[in-house]
């Protein structure tokens, strides 16, 4: 692992190549204490996994001397457990420059069965990124230009990173991240006016918020009214803030679940 | 519209005479002719018009039957000639409604109560019917049925003579933006453009250009000239871009030792491939933008030496290649026939994998 990987999270090994194009990696092995399973891709609303393109490809496609323009990393298919805690991994990574961001990726397209360029004319435009440091796969392939999905993909990466990678809390000492601030709804009584109007769940910047939010639901087990008073708000405040997003519901109810806990509604 | 076009559409369909006939009056340019017969560029079809209508259930039928259609052809292109299967075209006819309905985002929410409503078009329905036809039966290229391409973060228009900007060709922009990264300079220097078909890569590089910055554009093509100047202005830059006709560097002279950048996708295709390649390819792009002589390398290593002179001292090219063997032949060829003259010779992989470009700096 390079340097600059972040080491708070822990992760699952190894990668499967005959599941590659299926498994996004459960980066957080001690907060997903079920086995790594497929994440299903149909309840996910900002981070929509498309497979149409997949089914017209094989595993061959990602071989590994394949280079790429972007890829700066060593392909590593394999990712030994990583425990350590190092708090701002996480969140540092949400927060990168897409161009950063992109420089730990490996990006691809699907193999051209053929010599491509000039010969094709297939309109495959699809693009597959992959975050080596956490093996998060993101690919986007709904436009019609291919500069358009590697936008898409990266900014479905950076969701991904956000629902996965978890930043370890000090609950005694908690004070809300002004990324979280900017998320909660007016009514917060922790919130501060000076804020400026609450960021929804189509502004990128929401991503950040709800890695936060994310950390202070696990950080407090589960606990939906634990969290709204760290936060200011009532339990019901807090639930139509984690319902306003699919994404976010998910991932707070498969950590309830896992808890024992009822998903919310 | 001449005569031999009307004979050709004609044979297509036998709506299509009327078709022409009152697209003549309403549409300067039809978009069913096959071969480029002026010089006026056609507009793409998601940007005329909504001027025709049909009802919702209407629609519906042409895309149930267009669905069918698409459906048939199962993988059957994909085992002659490495062609598109029906879950590509499946997509390309979801694009075709898209561009053909005026608000296509309405067709999602339709209900129950709205099957009699009524939709605007951007083409007649039984226009639709008929190119969709070419797309499967002629193997028509999907661009050039619809009339453009979406190609970085640009619409081009593309027609017949004209080829279709290929998504590989994208990372060429890519490189132009990382070299300007690292030398501001370039920002403001002359960037020229060989064989520039529709115009994406000089359009693409103007739009990351600095203030001073300018793109000269050419090709040998008529058609390709007056695309690439549409496509210029449809994106304003037409202080920016200038379009010239005429071979290669034949448009640049004076401007020996002044030039910043120089790409290019040039054919490079080997002449013994071009039987082979997939229909909507070797039956109707044009044969000028693809056949690069017998190894596919005349072209390139004719824009190879012209670079020696063109380039000023630091400037940098990158041209797109068939592949590592064409790539490989083009650094050894430029190390030992232009000893000394480029520096930082590069070969780049499409993000396919595939060896795709050379680039360098002119010492």
């Amino acid at each position: 692992m390079s340097a600059d990987v972040p080491k708070s999270f822990l992760i699952q090994g190894p990668w499967q190549p005959s599941h590659m194009a299926l498994h996004l990696m459960k980066s957080c092995l001690k907060l997903f204490p079920n086995p790594p399973s497929p994440i299903t891709p149909s309840p996910l609303r900002r981070c929509q996994i498309h497979f149409s393109i997949l089914n017209t490809t094989t595993t061959t496609s990602f071989s590994p001397n394949r280079t790429s323009l972007f890829h700066y990393t060593t392909i590593n298919d394999k990712f030994p457990p990583v425990s350590s805690s190092n708090n701002d991994g996480g969140r540092e990574l949400v927060s990168l420059s897409d161009e950063k961001l992109l420089s730990q990726c490996e990006m691809d397209t699907y193999k051209a069965s053929g010599p491509g360029g000039q010969h094709r004319n297939k309109r495959e435009s699809a693009v597959r990124l992959k975050h080596i440091p956490t093996g998060i796969v993101a690919q986007a392939s709904e436009d019609r230009s291919q500069h358009k999905n590697r936008a898409s993909a990266l900014a479905r990466l950076r969701s991904l990173l956000a629902l996965k990678v978890r930043n370890t809390i000090d609950l005694e000492t908690y004070t809300p991240p002004p990324e979280l601030l900017q998320v909660l709804p007016a009514k917060s009584t922790i919130r501060g006016s000076d804020r400026g109007p609450q960021i929804g769940p189509n502004n990128p910047k929401f991503v950040l918020g709800m890695q936060a939010l994310l950390d202070l639901i696990f950080a407090v087990e589960g606990s939906v009214s634990d969290a709204a008073k760290k936060l200011g708000l009532s339990t019901g405040a807090l639930s139509r803030l984690i319902l306003s997003d699919d994404s976010l519901r998910q991932a707070v109810n498969e950590f309830r679940t896992s808890k024992g806990m009822k998903p919310l509604k | 519209m001449n005569l031999s076009t009307l004979t050709r559409a004609s044979s297509l369909s036998t709506t299509i005479t009327s078709t022409t006939l009152r697209r003549s009056i309403t549409i300067s340019s039809s978009s069913l002719s096959y071969t480029p017969t002026s010089t006026n560029p056609k507009t793409p079809l998601f940007l005329r018009p909504p001027i025709f209508t049909a009802t919702l259930t209407d629609l519906q039928k042409f895309q149930n039957w267009a669905k069918t259609l698409t459906s048939s052809i199962g993988s059957s292109f994909k085992d002659s000639d490495n062609g598109p299967d029906s879950t590509i075209l499946h997509r390309e006819l979801n694009w075709f409604i898209e561009d053909a309905v005026e608000n296509p985002n309405s067709l999602l929410t339709q209900s129950e109560t709205e099957i009699g409503r009524v939709v605007k078009l951007r083409a007649e329905l039984g226009d639709l019917y008929t190119l969709w036809k070419q797309r499967i039966e002629k193997r028509r290229p999907f661009q050039y049925v619809v009339g453009c391409e979406h190609w970085r973060d640009l619409v081009l228009s593309v027609e017949e003579g004209v080829l279709i900007p290929r998504p590989e060709t994208e990372l060429i922009v890519d490189l132009v933006c990382d070299v300007m990264k690292m030398n501001e300079e370039m920002k403001s220097g002359l960037w020229v453009d060989l064989g520039t078909g529709s115009g994406a890569i000089g359009i693409a590089i103007a739009r990351v250009l600095g203030e001073f910055g300018r793109v000269i554009a050419t090709d040998l093509s008529p058609v390709a000239v007056h695309v690439a100047q549409f496509n210029v202005k449809r994106y304003n830059l037409q202080d920016k871009v200038s379009v010239m006709q005429g071979s290669w560097f034949d448009p640049l002279s004076g401007f020996e030792g002044r030039v910043a950048g120089l790409v290019s996708n040039p054919p490079y295709i080997p002449s013994g491939h071009i039987n082979g390649l997939q229909a909507e390819v070797g039956r109707h792009e044009p044969i000028l933008a693809l056949d690069g002589g017998e190894d596919g390398m005349s072209d390139l290593l004719h824009l190879c030496n012209g670079a020696e002179f063109m380039l000023k001292s630091g400037g940098f090219f990158a041209f797109e290649t068939n592949g590592e063997d064409q790539c490989r032949f083009l650094v050894d060829h430029m190390k030992s026939v232009h000893n000394n003259s480029f520096c930082d010779l590069k070969i780049i992989p499409d993000l396919a994998g595939i060896q795709r470009f050379v680039t360098g700096i002119r010492s």
